[in-house]
């Protein structure tokens, strides 16, 4: 009996089949036997038959790109086609600061920052983080004022390692010795010798394109153990280094995005003026902070380099269809969450000639425009001349979900439970990468076996969901506004007579003022009789359930693409403000599939998605007939408007919402009262005792 | 109905590798030597010592190095009926006695147990623990 299974990786297996080999074919019997002699033989055969199969195994998978999984050798094999992995990057915070002058004895003309370490953090997140800068910074002293504005500090500790050029050392490699290192901070000088007085400055590249033989050059790759080699020219691209030269390599080693969020600072900087060394200590403010700290970002994963490495070299470092810009984006801009890029020529009208991005940032929601400056000119050497890329703001498009889960008492501890646990699962994956990224879907069927598989005691869930978005209004000019939801638009159509088939109020807006319109004004829809357009009106209501149009045709709706657009209107205040005046739009959504179309970016609103948790009675058996049963609505609630709910009277309304339920065209509308949204109308553990 | 599989020998290789002068073959432990070979095997076979196996053995080795008394004997004595019990499935324990030696720090073990499977005589197998390293 031959042995056949040279692949196996499983030692019991191998130990196996040696045995079955001997039991055909030897003399010997006492295989069988863990205490034999044979036993421990065939063992050490089978360890050493599974040593090799595992080195085997791993040498074949090391050897690709898409098996490795060493990160040395997946650098590796990325280096090969042109990619070289992004480093730590250290975060970024702007303070200002003063130094008073007037106690010396002689005033200084100017101050000088030194570069190193500036500032330190007091305990934060159990750590002490320092900020260093660069870069000397000088300024002139006036009214004996020494005024430090808008510095750029970097965390991370500034250290300098020197290397000397030895030529009898064949082989000699100048790799600095730590590992946490944003490369993007490294700063070489070349000095001839190490006593020598001058020394020269070596840029970074990345390529060989305007590289001569005398081009004060280096270019990095990463090495064993996440630390970086820096490699000089060779004389023809590149100037070659000489014996005796002295590099000194200056660097952050930075603690990532660990680093991200700090906003108090101690300054231990060094100041000195251009007339004494000695360092400038007393009269130092606070130190103030323009921006916390951001953008810290630790190392380039496996994983990201695996996907990003193969999309590089497929884009061949050049910005050419929306999918190279996709990929560059993140190398340029590394703290970029998702990136969604599109030709202008697919805009309504087409805007020829330039490309739009759209970046969701790690942190926070919008770029700056420094930043966006910054992106633009960095993919200029990238993209293909006369084409301008342009970086716009992100779109938001919400989902809010209004969650009823029905579950067995008999199961579960308590309602809150049963809420709590729900409510965390739709924490969760609104976190997910499912929707945070450009070109998402909300899948709504997989989004309910989510809530029904949050825990055995629910029995079924009714959720609907409903989209948002919001409306930035420019107040107290005229102007046009047009919000696309890029989701056809469910129109409700009661078929009856009262209405001639159509009623409006597909969607909803918060509150705001318009000039010439007293009180606070809603957006109210009507369509037309084909149902796939209308016009928007301008209402007031006269109670939480009656509404007045006040203006007819602000403006159009297109409800086969999901579009409202007003005419120009001169919005003079609005009912939320979030940092800056906004009218909240929403509509249900003509497929509960939502998907986030173009540049819209989608998220999962928890702030306006709701859970209850209603006691399934039928389930529990305590109302086998379902004569009590609760029932909970598929639609969403019937409220006019979003948020607050302003009259005519000027009466406010702004708990709860509004539950209305239609019968033979009389509406009755009960107010939510001290249960809040739940629907079991005190019934619930939750809601019992209010 | 499963074959029952009757041995008529136990036959293993020594780990001596000695050649047999007559048949220039590799020298064989047969039926009651290879028994007990494999007795002492696991008797000595420290826990974790086995590739992918770690509770084959005993634990004997550490326990010597307690202080030599009848406590530690009786332990010894516990750990060798466990082990043979559980991994040495050829043989019917009939008795393991330890007494320890204090005169030369050691502790004299004998194994007494019926061969299942052969026809032989009850056998006994006696040998000394002592505590090196």
């Amino acid at each position: 009996m031959p042995l056949v299974n040279f692949a196996n990786l499983d030692f019991d297996q191998i130990k196996t089949s040696i045995v079955d080999y001997l039991r055909a074919d030897s003399n010997f019997t006492d295989y069988d036997f863990a205490g034999s002699n044979l036993s421990q033989i065939i063992e050490v055969l089978a360890y050493n038959t599974y040593i090799t199969s595992y080195n085997a195994n791993m040498v074949s998978n090391e050897v690709f790109l898409d098996s490795a999984t060493l990160r040395e050798n997946v650098v590796s094999l990325a280096r090969n086609i042109g990619y070289t992995p992004r480093s730590r990057k250290a975060a970024r915070a702007n303070i200002n600061f003063q130094l008073d002058t007037k106690t010396y004895t002689s005033v200084p003309d100017q101050v000088t920052l030194n570069k190193g370490t500036v500032l330190t953090t007091s305990l934060f997140r159990k750590t002490n983080y320092v900020f260093s800068i660069l870069d000397d910074v000088t300024v002139p002293v006036l009214d004996n004022i020494a005024t430090f504005e808008h510095i750029d500090v970097y965390e991370g500790t500034y250290v300098t390692t020197k290397f000397t050029v030895n030529s009898l050392l064949p082989n000699q490699r100048f790799i600095i010795p730590n590992s946490r290192v944003d490369t993007s901070t490294i700063r070489v000088m070349v000095k001839p010798n190490q006593n020598s007085d001058i020394s020269r400055k070596y840029r970074q590249s990345d390529s060989l394109f305007n590289v001569t033989s005398e081009s004060p050059v280096y270019w990095i790759q990463e090495s064993a153990d996440e630390r970086y080699e820096l490699i000089f020219g060779d004389g023809v691209f590149g100037n070659k280094l000489e014996d005796s030269n002295y590099i000194e390599v200056s660097y952050l080693i930075t603690n990532g995005d660990d680093g991200n969020g700090i906003s108090e600072f101690n300054f231990v900087g060094r100041l000195t003026s251009s007339r004494e060394a000695t360092a400038l200590s007393s009269g130092i403010s606070f130190v103030s902070t323009n921006t916390a700290s951001f953008g810290g970002a630790s190392i380039e994963s496996v994983e990201s380099v695996k996907k990003y490495a193969a999309q590089i070299y497929a884009s061949q470092n050049r910005a050419v269809t929306a999918g190279d810009y996709e990929t560059l984006i993140p190398t340029i801009y590394p703290e970029t969450e998702s990136v969604s890029a599109f030709g202008g020529e697919e805009l309504s009208p087409p805007q020829f000639g330039k490309v739009y991005v759209s970046i969701k940032p790690i942190n926070g929601a919008y770029l700056s425009n420094n930043i966006k400056d910054n992106i633009k000119t960095n993919l200029k050497q990238y993209s293909v001349a006369g084409i301008i890329p342009e970086i716009i703001d992100l779109k938001y498009l919400y989902i809010e979900a209004d969650i009823n889960t029905y579950f067995n008492s008999n199961l579960a501890k308590s309602s809150n439970a049963i809420t709590s646990v729900v409510s965390s699962n739709v924490e969760r994956y609104a976190d997910s990468s499912e929707l945070n990224k450009f070109g998402a879907r909300f899948k709504y069927s997989k989004f309910l076996k989510m809530i029904d598989d949050s825990n055995q005691a629910i029995t079924s869930n009714i959720t609907s969901a409903v989209m948002r978005r919001d409306m930035r209004a420019a107040l107290n000019s005229f102007a046009e506004y047009e919000i696309c939801f890029g989701n056809r638009f469910y129109v409700k159509n009661h078929g009856h007579g009262t209405h001639g088939g159509k009623i409006g109020g597909n969607i909803k807006s918060s509150g705001f003022t318009v000039s010439g319109i007293p009180g606070v004004v809603y957006l109210k829809d009507s369509p037309n009789n084909s149902l796939t357009d209308g016009a928007v009106d301008l209402m007031r209501l006269e109670s939480p359930t009656e509404s007045t149009v006040v203006r007819k045709n602000v403006g159009t709706i297109d409800y086969l693409k999901g579009e409202v657009k007003l005419k120009p209107i001169n919005i003079t205040s609005t009912l939320l403000n979030k940092g800056f005046p906004l009218i909240e739009i929403s509509a249900v959504p003509y497929s509960n599939d939502v998907i986030g179309l173009q540049d819209l970016y989608l998220q999962l609103d928890i702030s306006s998605t709701t859970v209850e948790s209603i006691p399934d009675r039928i389930a529990s058996g305590n109302d086998i007939s379902g004569s009590n049963y609760i029932v909970s609505p598929s639609f969403s609630n019937g409220s006019l408007v979003r948020g607050e709910i302003v009259t005519r009277n000027g009466s406010s309304q702004t708990t709860g919402r509004v539950v209305s339920t239609t019968t033979t065209g009389t509406t009755t509308t009960t107010s939510s009262g001290s249960y809040g949204t739940c629907k079991c109308q005190g019934t619930c553990s939750k809601c019992q005792g209010t | 109905m499963p074959v029952e599989r009757i041995s008529k020998s136990f036959k293993d290789v020594s780990m001596s590798f000695t050649i047999n002068p007559l048949t220039s073959d590799l020298i064989a432990l047969k039926n009651e030597s290879a028994i007990a070979r494999s007795l002492r095997n696991l008797i000595l076979t420290d826990r974790g010592e086995r590739f992918f196996n770690n509770n084959l053995g005993s634990r004997v080795n550490s326990i010597l190095f307690e202080s030599l008394d009848y406590i530690t004997a009786s332990s010894i004595k516990d750990e060798i009926e466990t082990t043979i019990e559980i991994y040495e499935p050829r043989v019917e324990l009939l008795g393991v006695d330890c007494n320890p030696n204090f005169d030369s720090n050691e502790l004299n073990v004998r194994i007494r147990y019926n061969i299942i499977g052969i026809v032989a005589q009850p056998q006994q197998l006696s040998f000394a623990l002592q505590p090196t390293r």
